[in-house]
């Protein structure tokens, strides 16, 4: 309910005031595939423009949020750009899925409006497009698989196998997780796919037993599909370790695998011992009366670097605001203790390749950090 | 020998869920010609009804899983209410509430994803995670539950069908539906309570599998499909086809993810490959009805 109010203020200020605002677009998916991972993120980038509207807003104006929601729909998230844009946004956040935020940068390119992913991994939305008003800070896919392998390598590990589910996302971390692995030496015992509907994994997790290796990796991203792969796991009374993609950085495994993931470690962007991180969560306690999930940390992130592009540059202007933010420096939320986003000259990936950390499940709960960066 | 073992009391189990969706398909199909592709988003409702009432509200098993079933059948009987019989009622073609039900795929679904969030929701097990174990043979307590409940359904809709009045009024409406009203039978309250009795069931297996597969809005589909393909396997002619269909389906499921020298993506294809072969060699299914 108090985000609801914090939203409402952001929503409805008064005609005054919206006149003399910084309008921040937001383009997110309430309803599509991309909700679960959204939402949250949504969440922290409304808790994070209220906070600096307590402070005064940005250069004496308040921030005021424009959310628009695209279902995960490329053509939609295109035309929402265009929508933003006109009504006055100066800049664009989008925390939809991928190939939504690529298509929303064919209309922030044509209109030399600053966009910023603060979330999404695809490798690929930096290097299609040369487009100077667009930047990602969410971690790559490809520094999450090779952080969880540098972990692995430190287990020594000879024999894997390797699992996912047949969703498009599912197959492709798998195929980086198999290009990793046999890069890295290790050998792929066996390689099985659970198809999402399915009613029990059990004969994967049979044939897998049947190989005998010394760890697990699963690179599925459909939560249900995961679930039923620890719940024969548990029924089989397996022993090796499993180690995950960041899908079990969600919030959700720890409601819907109850007594199914003690142990198992996964790629997370958050570190729950990290200063900032304390103080983010105590802040937004307080002010919601529940405990953000490392999602939200990922928006809170977003909305404060626009903010900090903003001061940097001084003035409300696009262009001033591009160069601002291609030189900023700034210590968030995400991200292993004492990270910092920048972004190179020429690069516009801002999140330190070795800034990932791998976690484990302790009972229920997301637990500590057992390894950070990729060395 | 182990593994399969370890497998048989499993698949039977996911058998008697895919039999219950097939029997959803069943009881609307005999005495209406209709065929509902909404029995996957009834078993969605099931399921979604164990989360409210089982998870949210922790009620006792029986008294939450009776309430799910209730409301299930409320909803089958509504949609034959409000979307089937105005069809009929204009003498609107076979093929008009089928449409209409193809749509109510659609209401069902995005009615789910408005009120929760996207996220799978657990359903709690009926005796918790344990295993039973018969020698060689064992499986996990929700296994062996699903497939006592699913032969007590089977059971009692033969019963209720070779020894009732009320039984024979339903197959006397599936053989001749004029006939059935000229000899006094009530053709609406028996349609009525068909679609109520398919969503009971359907809800039913959906409700069982949930502890497994999480209540997901999205979990409908895959079920329907099996569901349809157990009827197919099994034929309509038949109670029990349905549930010979679905333990053949999803043996042959787990069997060949198992065994068959194949990657295991392909398969997933199995459900599709038998549905294939029995329409094509075999489209009455593996039981005829009676003659």
């Amino acid at each position: 309910m108090k985000l609801a109010a914090m939203l409402a203020a952001a929503l409805f200020a008064t005609a005054a005031q919206a006149q003399d605002s910084i309008k921040i677009g937001v383009i997110t998916d309430r309803v599509g595939v991309s909700k679960p991972y959204a939402e949250p993120a949504t969440e922290g980038i409304i808790f994070g423009a209220s906070e600096l509207n307590k402070k005064g807003g940005v250069l004496g104006r308040k921030i005021e949020l424009l959310i628009e929601d695209d279902q995960s729909k490329p053509d939609v998230s295109a035309a929402l750009a265009r929508k933003l844009i006109d009504q006055g946004a100066v800049f664009i956040l989008s925390v939809s899925l991928s190939p939504a935020t690529q298509q929303q940068q064919t209309v922030t390119m044509e209109a030399k409006t600053p966009q910023m992913t603060p979330m999404n991994s695809a490798d690929y939305l930096t290097t299609q497009l040369d487009n100077p008003y667009f930047w990602q800070t969410g971690p790559l896919g490809s520094v999450q698989i090779a952080t969880l392998l540098a972990h692995a390598k430190t287990k020594n590990l000879k024999r894997v196998a390797l699992i996912t589910d047949n969703s498009e996302l599912g197959q492709a971390i798998n195929k980086a997780f198999r290009a990793g692995l046999e890069k890295s030496g290790i050998q792929i015992v066996e390689e099985e796919v659970v198809s999402n509907g399915s009613t029990t994994a059990t004969p994967q997790m049979q044939k897998i037993r049947g190989a005998n290796p010394e760890a697990l990796f699963v690179a599925g991203v459909v939560t249900a599909t995961n679930v039923l792969i620890f719940k024969s796991y548990r029924e089989l009374g397996l022993k090796f370790p499993i180690h995950a993609s960041y899908n079990l950085s969600v919030p959700i495994y720890q409601t819907v695998a109850k007594g199914l993931v003690n142990g198992i470690t996964f790629v997370d962007a958050y570190d729950p011992d990290k200063p900032e991180v304390k103080a983010f969560e105590a802040a937004y306690r307080k002010e919601t009366g529940h405990a953000p999930a490392n999602l939200h940390g990922y928006g809170y992130d977003g909305i404060m670097l626009v903010a900090e592009a903003i001061k940097k540059a001084g003035a409300v202007d696009k262009g001033k605001i591009r160069a601002a933010m291609q030189s900023i420096t700034y210590a968030g939320v995400m991200g292993a203790k004492g990270m910092k986003y920048s972004f190179a000259p020429g690069k516009r990936t801002g999140f330190d390749p070795n800034g990932m950390v791998v976690r484990v499940y302790e009972g229920d709960r997301q637990g500590r950090v057992i390894y950070v960066g990729q060395k | 020998m182990q593994d399969f073992f370890e497998l048989a009391v499993g698949a039977a189990a996911s058998g008697c869920v895919y039999g219950l969706i097939g029997l959803g398909y069943l009881l609307v199909l005999r005495p209406t010609g209709i065929i509902n592709f909404a029995v996957g988003e009834w078993a969605m409702l099931g399921a979604f009804g164990g989360f409210v009432l089982l998870t949210q509200y922790e009620w006792p098993y029986p008294l939450g899983m009776a309430a799910a079933l209730a409301a299930t059948f409320l909803i089958g009987w509504t949609t034959e209410r409000v979307v089937v019989r105005p069809l009929v009622a204009k003498s609107a073609p076979l093929l008009a509430p089928i449409l209409a039900l193809l749509g109510m795929v659609v209401v069902y679904r995005e009615t789910i994803s408005a009120i929760f969030p996207p996220d799978p929701m657990p359903v709690p097990y009926a005796f918790g995670m344990g295993r039973l174990e018969f020698g060689a043979i064992g499986g996990t307590y929700q296994s062996c539950f699903i497939i006592g409940v699913t032969l007590a359904v089977f059971i009692g809709v033969w019963l209720f069908f070779e020894r009732t009045v009320a039984g024979k009024a339903f197959e006397a409406v599936s053989l001749h539906r004029r006939a059935a009203a000229l000899m006094g039978i009530n053709l609406s309250r028996v349609t009525a309570l068909s679609f109520g009795a398919g969503a009971v069931v359907a809800g039913l297996g959906g409700l069982l599998v949930a502890p497994n597969t999480s209540a997901h809005y999205l979990m409908g589909v895959p079920l329907a499909i099996q569901g349809f393909t157990a009827l197919v396997i099994g034929g309509v002619g038949r109670v029990e086809g349905a549930l010979l269909g679905g333990l053949l389906l999803a043996l042959a499921e787990q069997l060949t993810v198992r065994y068959a020298p194949i990657p295991s993506g392909y398969a997933q294809g199995m459900p599709l490959v038998l549905l294939m072969i029995f329409l094509l060699l075999r489209p009455t299914g593996l039981l005829r009805a009676r003659a």
